[in-house]
């Protein structure tokens, strides 16, 4: 029976071979080939001139991550606290933005941000701008916001900020009531049962939404062009601008995109060693 | 018991704040859905005309079919595939089952631009391989000739799709496998089961809510995904994602707002739905547990789901086959240019006169447009790029001859745009368009007249220019700037053009670097100052009365856009019919009036101002039409690209990247 059923697993494993592995290899091949097909470490030399894209990415996806862990985690733990009802609903309004593309919603902010954009015209409406530039003597007609790290930080946290909330809510959502009676029991006040239980226990959480953030954020281009008018480059911008943008060189896309990976799954091997024992939680 | 109430109220208070945060945009997208004007942050009244002109709207709702079908597609094969491979899994030892898994994760632990990237390679490799065998094939015998050009399309977008949903699905129904008791399979059999019917009868009933949640996870992930297509789709085969990230790179129209509300509605009422099924469900679940009744679909229901199913099944194949009949039926050309620059009534016009559809795409640089050919994305027949980017896919091999033949209206084109340097034998083009490149800017906002590339540098102007987005130009603006030919080879003076981008750049002179975004910020008054196309200025100024246009003291470029037929392209006879059906009068007119581009028909370039007279019922202003259509003591001062040797435009490609960094 066991032999039999393990057959089942065979044509995805020519399929992983083909789709998922193969890929990899052949990227690790361009990565290491120069335009004229020899063998070069040039890709990875040139890599040097992008230092400051790597840091930048890597800092802008660090304070999104941040941020989502800052607002996704309390509202995580508050809402498991809710009743039946409230929590149904909850989820259900965490959920339903993402059944709209990422890319609408992220446009969207395109229309509140501008210069011209609705923020500006609410704050021009109720004077902010003019109390402002009283305050500091400057002549400013807008805020500038579009076009800012910020506003590319505010749309990596809008776009994955329901990752961060689903796999932390899972996780306190099933933790074992009679744990925090037994420590309220042994005389635990509130803090402590949150700090020396319920915090431990949601580690596994916190670090799979950690995952669902950073990984994205990273890697994102779409926002950055959106939200970041394409005066920085983020990993992402650059990748992509090496395949199907306006500086083609598959080669070096190769070759970033390796790096990146590569530095992404230490990131993640070394997250994990932190939270080792704890099973991965599953999304949704 | 005082103080937890209040703590509830601040819970509660954050929990609203976030949902505000997370819910005002897409109110915003939906309220704006309706308003009566083209702008998406000026409420001009309510009006529903959004919605019918998206009825119309042929590549919006093919998109949406598109999605749709792929995420559809996509599913029910991860689905099966990822249930199979689920329990083979389970089935095995340990140690070969944990290495499995860790290739398994690989797609869901590696960014979405990695995955993408590698399939997009790996397909490219297969298509060059494949591209050799075929060739090969076909030259050893006659009786099946083999397609010798594969591009991305629907086909390699679907294989990426059940790529990354598999892990998914196997992730689902894992643990419930697991939780699953070993015995049962067992018992089963010592029943009399053979192993096929355990199977089904015990193993799947068993881990069926796995397979439902995997199935909607992998289909929310569909849906959403667009980098992973981004890459793997090409550029014929275009989800609802694809089409709204080539929006933003242009003018956004509201029917992408009357899109959203519509998507957001009807997943809305279905999570309702479900939402209102499943609590009463748990209901009668509570109420039968006390009856310690164990809750079985009746016979009549199981039955009547799986004729649904099988209907839905039949439907799929079913749409899946006429569409591919329709596409098989009909003649097609696919034409790529850029955008807005073409009057899209021509395009209904040629398809009813001709009966061959045209399959319309736009790309946003030269540059783009070249990596897409270069990447096998793209089955194209006829391409609209510019003179340098010609010069460079005539010397690499990829344009076919074109059969002028075919082609009366190539003696309407003027002789001034025949025989340039990018085509002097005139084998390859016939010319679409022709103009200048400038510097657009807002008189509202900039006090001064602006007479120098100067501008396009000035710290002075933080903050409220737009550099162009595409290498040759921008580094055009600062060459000319410092006085240098816009052709040069010298690395020197490259540097310093780059050196003057980058300090402007670092300087924050900068807004943005835009391709059509231009023309809403532009219009919009959200940047002063832009350089861009002299045709696209007109359009423009069309929208926002302030803003002009100089070509400025230093020179500039001047440019053809001409159309050529790519060698790899599958329909060069409707190709051909296409472009003569373009070069004629009256389409050169129309098009005039839509993109107030120069053209290369003399015929219409003369005819153009009565042209005017007549439709508008007022004189063309000389002044605009000198803008449309400079007279050589301008041009005189414009300078055409040139093609540039391998390394000089690898050192374009780094310069570039270096400025983003």
């Amino acid at each position: 029976m066991k032999n039999k059923l393990s057959r089942f697993a065979v044509p995805y494993e020519i399929w992983m071979a083909i789709f998922v592995v193969a890929p990899i290899v052949i990227m690790v091949v361009y990565a290491f080939t120069s335009q004229n097909g020899g063998f070069t470490l040039e890709n990875f030399i040139k890599m040097g001139g992008y230092t400051e894209v790597f840091l930048r990415s890597f800092k802008m996806a660090l304070v999104a991550t941040a941020v989502c862990l800052l607002i996704g985690y309390p509202v995580s733990y508050y809402m498991s606290r809710e009743g039946k009802g409230f929590q149904r609903i909850a989820m259900v309004l965490i959920m339903l933005p993402m059944w709209m593309n990422f890319l609408l919603r992220t446009y969207s902010w395109i229309t509140i941000l501008d210069n011209n954009g609705l923020l500006n015209q609410l704050f021009q409406r109720i004077g902010l701008i003019t109390l402002y530039n009283n305050i500091t003597g400057r002549e400013l007609t807008f805020f500038p916001m579009l076009n800012t790290q910020g506003a590319v930080v505010l749309g990596m946290v809008y776009n994955y900020l329901p990752f961060m909330i689903l796999p932390i809510y899972s996780v306190i959502i099933k933790l074992d009531h009679s744990l925090l009676e037994a420590a309220r029991d042994l005389g635990a006040n509130s803090a402590t049962v949150f700090r020396k239980v319920i915090l431990p226990l949601s580690l596994p959480g916190v670090l799979s939404g950690i995952t669902m953030v950073f990984v994205p954020s990273v890697s994102t281009f779409a926002i950055s062009q959106m939200l970041g008018g394409g005066t920085e480059l983020l990993l992402g911008d650059l990748i992509e601008r090496q395949f199907l943008g306006g500086a083609y060189n598959p080669q070096l896309g190769a070759a970033i995109s390796l790096v990146m990976m590569v530095i992404v799954v230490v990131c993640m091997l070394v997250m994990n060693r932190f939270g080792e024992g704890e099973e991965q939680a599953v999304m949704l | 018991m005082r103080a937890k109430v209040e703590n509830r109220l601040g819970d509660r208070i954050l929990m609203g704040l976030v949902f505000l945060f997370l819910y005002a945009p897409i109110f915003i997208l939906i309220i704006f859905s309706f308003n009566a004007g083209a702008s998406s942050s000026v409420w001009k009244g309510f009006s529903l005309h959004w919605y019918e002109e998206l009825i119309h709207n042929r590549l919006i709702l093919s998109s949406v079919y598109t999605t749709l079908l792929v995420s559809l597609l996509a599913t029910v094969i991860a689905t099966v595939a990822g249930t199979f491979a689920a329990i083979g899994f389970y089935s095995m030892r340990r140690q070969r089952r944990d290495a499995l898994m860790a290739v398994n994760n690989i797609p869901m632990m590696n960014a979405d631009i990695v995955t993408g990237v590698s399939l997009c390679l790996l397909f490219v490799v297969f298509f060059n391989c494949w591209g050799a065998f075929a060739g090969w094939i076909n030259s050893i015998q006659s009786a099946v000739t083999l397609p010798t050009k594969l591009s991305l399309g629907f086909g390699t977008m679907l294989i990426a799709h059940v790529c990354f949903n598999i892990p998914y699905v196997i992730l689902a129904v894992g643990p419930k496998l697991r939780q699953m008791d070993r015995n049962l399979i067992d018992a089963a059999q010592d029943l009399g089961c053979t192993w096929m019917q355990a199977f089904w009868k015990v193993v799947i009933p068993e881990i069926k809510p796995g397979i439902i949640s995997g199935a909607l996870t992998a289909f929310t992930m569909s849906v959403d995904d667009f980098i992973i297509s981004y890459f793997t789709a090409g550029s014929s085969t275009s989800t609802l994602a694809m089409t709204i990230y080539g929006m933003t790179k242009k003018r956004v129209s509201p029917q992408i707002n009357a899109v959203s509300t519509v998507l957001f509605t009807t997943v809305l009422i279905l999570l309702v739905i479900i939402n209102v099924r499943e609590a009463n469900m748990q209901k009668r679940v509570d109420r039968s547990t006390k009856q310690a009744v164990v809750r079985q679909p009746s016979r009549g229901m199981r039955i009547l789901g799986r004729v649904a199913a099988g209907v839905l099944a039949l439907a799929l194949l079913a749409t899946l086959i006429v569409t591919g009949r329709a596409a098989n039926a009909r003649p097609v050309v696919n034409v790529c240019s850029w955008g807005e620059y073409i009057d899209e009534d021509l395009i209904t016009e040629f398809e009813e006169t001709t009966g061959i559809a045209v399959n319309y795409q736009t790309v946003e640089s030269n540059e783009a447009l070249y990596s897409l050919i270069e990447m096998g994305g793209a089955d194209f027949d006829v391409i609209v790029p510019s003179d340098y980017m010609i010069a460079r896919l005539i010397e690499e091999g990829m344009l076919a001859e074109l059969d002028y033949g075919n082609i009366p209206n190539y003696e309407l084109i003027g002789e001034q745009f025949k025989g340039l340097s990018y085509d002097p034998e005139n084998k390859y083009t016939v010319p679409y368009t022709w103009g200048t490149l400038g510097i657009i800017y807002n008189t509202a906002m900039v006090d001064e007249e602006i007479t120098s590339w100067d501008a396009m540098f000035d710290p002075k102007y933080a903050g409220q220019v737009l550099m162009i987005n595409n290498s040759r130009d921008a580094l055009a603006a600062a060459l000319l700037d410092l006085g240098y030919d816009l052709n040069t080879t010298d690395p020197e003076e490259l540097r310093a053009a780059f050196q003057r981008l980058k300090e402007a750049k670092d300087a924050g002179v900068y807004q943005a670097f835009v391709m059509d975004q231009v023309f809403q910020k532009m219009e919009g008054g959200n940047a002063a100052i832009a350089m861009y196309y002299a045709g696209d200025y007109l359009t423009m100024l069309d929208n926002n009365e302030d803003l002009a246009f100089v070509i400025p003291d230093e020179g500039s470029n001047w440019f053809v856009d001409a159309m050529c037929v790519l060698k790899s392209g599958q329909h060069k006879r409707e190709a051909e019919e296409w472009i003569n059906f373009i070069a004629s009068t009256e389409a050169n007119l129309a098009n005039m009036d839509y993109i107030w581009y120069g053209s290369p028909n003399v015929e219409a370039l003369e005819q153009y101002p009565a042209y005017y007279e007549e439709l508008y019922e007022e004189e063309l202003d000389p002044e605009l039409f000198e803008i449309m259509a400079p007279p050589a003591e301008t041009l005189d001062r414009c300078i055409m690209y040139t093609d540039l040797p391998q390394n000089v435009l690898a050192l374009y490609n780094d310069l570039w990247n270096q400025l983003g960094v």
